[in-house]
């Protein structure tokens, strides 16, 4: 501590140089904490999608393939199922864009409510979508991109299958980041039926809800059981992790930033370094002096790496600030426009704040290593010889 | 450090540095054996590259020579290591050089506490200190300033505290009114004369200064690092002085 005068002295010699390599340091302390927010952010904001007694059934050779339609009154008589749905892909879009804009399936409109409880839908608008067989119910979202209001009339032509289906919205799911569109099976049934064709008897998938989460693993296995050595046997998730396999290539992009984020790093290592050892060159005459009083080598290198970890630190926790501030900022924003709500998820955590500052000490105490080294180890009369 | 008055403080028996210099070999001292007496004030004195500073070098333990001993104060400066001779610098020797060389960012004060921090002292008693240094050298008014604001002479002053903060028997200057102007050299001279006179300092100086004749108690004359004894010795006192205008080491006109 005795030191410490010296070190902030040597500090605030040129204040300029210290300030930019201080900002450097806490703008990339800043990055990579915004980055180390990101899977934990990802984490809560799945918990916040999903609940832990829902089950995503679909074929186990992969998403496209389906499942027979028969499937679902098997699995709503396994033990603990509360309920279950059929959901299947109906790939809509409007005539005009030519191209699917948001998620469209064809449901049972008679299990929404038992399957998505915490939906929160409108009991009366539950009531419409199960009574009108063309009803659609529609995610808050898309309802506000395309300023549509309850009694509103859409048509959706598949891409998927020869129809197109005239639908009147009787029911919005009440969460702002909802996209989704569910319209009656029933309905896509029918019109397929009137073409002369078989109908839909397949599901794309299905989605279960247990009575308790503690039966979600036993009712995933007999589920799988059951359709074992069939034509599609199935492979159950929990919705937890149907989601993030959804959200796999987001950890990829994750990943490469990372790398990217090391990278950077990497680089403001060698700017502190090259700082310090600017600073170390341009005091040689002083370090020569303090060797010749009586400074060891090991003072020397303790102080100037001192003064290296302290500045990286010091620069480094302002980053950490700097993050909570912004990660503040966003969930500010975030409360007002709930449609930006996954990034009021990135929660600075106690690890976060740990590993950033850690990170700060770790660039200085590596930047200002081999300087350091390199001034203390010189033999005084070598430097004083230098210098005078 | 041992030394009373009358033995010498410092022994230096058959010490020759030599230096490698890309493929030659310098010859910086050749076989110099010399006793200085604690409580002396002494000036090696020669042109330059005649191994005046090497031999401050080796009497300050900057410096270990190629061979012979340099004994300071009982003390076998051949023996230590690196690391133990700054131990050993920092606890017995005062050093001041000729560009002042304290450390910009840091007040007065703080500059000439630096050596304190190497001791056990608490900041109180460093401070208590550094401020005692500060009187003994006139600059008890000036203790907050930066070197940035003090003239060459205040400066060298401070550097003087810096050396003779930790009390060391031995003070050790190189060159310290190279840097000055005839006023300020005077005035150095004689605190260092002070230092000898009033603290009983043993004080080792390089000068090319022939002022410094009239403050010293002896002056050991190097050439091409060969100590000038007899003679030879006695010419190269007078022609400095004859050179600098003819004063005696009193002070009076060498010639009328």
């Amino acid at each position: 501590m005795k030191y410490l005068g010296l070190i902030r002295a040597n500090l605030g010699r040129n204040k300029l140089r210290t300030a930019l390599t201080g900002g450097a340091i806490m703008l990339a302390v800043a990055l990579v904490c915004m980055l180390l927010t990101m899977p934990a952010g990802m984490d809560a904001m799945l918990a916040s999608m999903t609940t832990n007694t829902r089950i995503s059934v679909h074929n186990k050779a992969g998403l496209v393939y389906s499942l027979p339609y028969a499937f679902t009154r098997k699995v709503r008589q396994v033990d603990g199922v509360a309920a279950a749905m059929s959901m299947t892909w109906f790939g809509g879009a409007f005539e005009e864009d030519g191209r699917i804009t948001f998620p469209n399936f064809v449901v049972e409109p008679e299990h929404v409510g038992e399957v998505y409880p915490d939906y929160h839908i409108d009991p009366q608008q539950l009531a419409d979508f199960q009574h009108y067989r063309d009803g659609a119910m529609v995610g808050r979202q898309t309802m506000k991109k395309y300023g549509w209001k309850i009694g509103d009339r859409i048509t959706l032509r598949s891409t998927v299958w020869p129809v197109s289906l005239d639908a009147r919205i009787v029911a919005e799911i009440p969460n702002e980041r909802q996209q989704i569109l569910w319209l009656n099976r029933e309905y896509l049934d029918q019109a397929l039926q009137a073409q002369g064709r078989p109908g839909l008897g397949i599901a794309g998938m299905m989605w279960v809800r247990a009575t308790d989460p503690n039966q979600v693993n036993a009712i995933m296995r007999t589920i799988d059981d059951l359709s074992r050595n069939s034509e599609a046997e199935t492979a159950c998730e929990t919705e937890k992790s149907f989601f993030s396999s959804f959200f796999g290539s987001l950890q990829g992009i994750l990943a490469i930033v990372l790398i990217v984020t090391g990278l950077v790093t990497l680089c403001i290592i060698f700017i502190a370094a090259n700082t310090a050892s600017m600073a170390v060159r341009e005091r040689s005459g002083e370090l020569a002096v303090l060797k010749a009083i009586g400074f060891t080598r090991r003072t020397i290198f303790a102080t100037l790496l001192a003064e290296a970890a302290l500045l990286s630190t010091v620069a480094g926790l302002l980053g950490v600030g700097l993050t909570l501030g912004l990660t503040a900022l966003l969930r500010a924003v975030a409360t007002h426009n709930e449609a930006l709500g996954p990034l009021g998820s990135f929660i600075v955590t106690a690890p976060v704040i740990v590993q950033g500052a850690f990170l700060s000490l770790f660039v200085g105490m590596l930047a200002g290593l081999v300087p350091s080294w390199g001034a203390a180890r010189r033999p005084v009369v070598q430097t004083l010889h230098e210098v005078f | 450090m041992a030394g009373d008055g009358r033995a010498p403080l410092i022994q230096i028996r058959n010490v020759s540095r030599r230096y490698k210099r890309d493929v030659d070999e310098i010859h910086a001292l050749e076989a110099v054996t010399l006793d200085i007496p604690a409580g002396h004030f002494v000036a090696f004195m020669g042109p330059s590259g005649s191994g005046k500073s090497t031999l401050l070098n080796l009497v300050s333990g900057i410096d270990r020579p190629s061979a012979g001993q340099v004994v300071v104060g009982g003390a076998q400066l051949n023996d230590l290591s690196e690391d133990e001779l700054a131990h050993w610098r920092a606890r017995h020797v005062g050093l001041i050089f000729q560009f002042f060389n304290l450390i910009p960012v840091l007040s007065a004060r703080d500059n000439v506490g630096l050596p304190l921090l190497l001791t056990d002292l608490d900041k109180a008693e460093r401070r208590r200190r550094a401020e005692t240094a500060l009187r003994v050298v006139g600059l008890a008014e000036r203790s907050e300033h930066f070197p940035r604001a003090l003239s060459g002479g205040e400066q060298q002053r401070v550097a003087i505290a810096r050396a003779i903060v930790t009390d060391p028997d031995l003070i050790v200057a190189d060159e310290p009114t190279g840097d000055l102007d005839a006023r300020n050299a005077e005035d150095i001279l004689s605190l260092l004369r002070q230092l000898k006179d009033e603290f009983g300092k043993t004080v080792v100086m390089v000068t090319h200064d022939p002022r410094a004749l009239r403050f010293v108690d002896d002056a050991f004359h190097l050439d091409k690092g060969i100590l000038l004894e007899g003679e030879a010795a006695r010419r190269a006192g007078e022609a400095i002085l004859l050179a600098a205008g003819g004063h005696s080491t009193t002070g009076a006109p060498l010639r009328q």
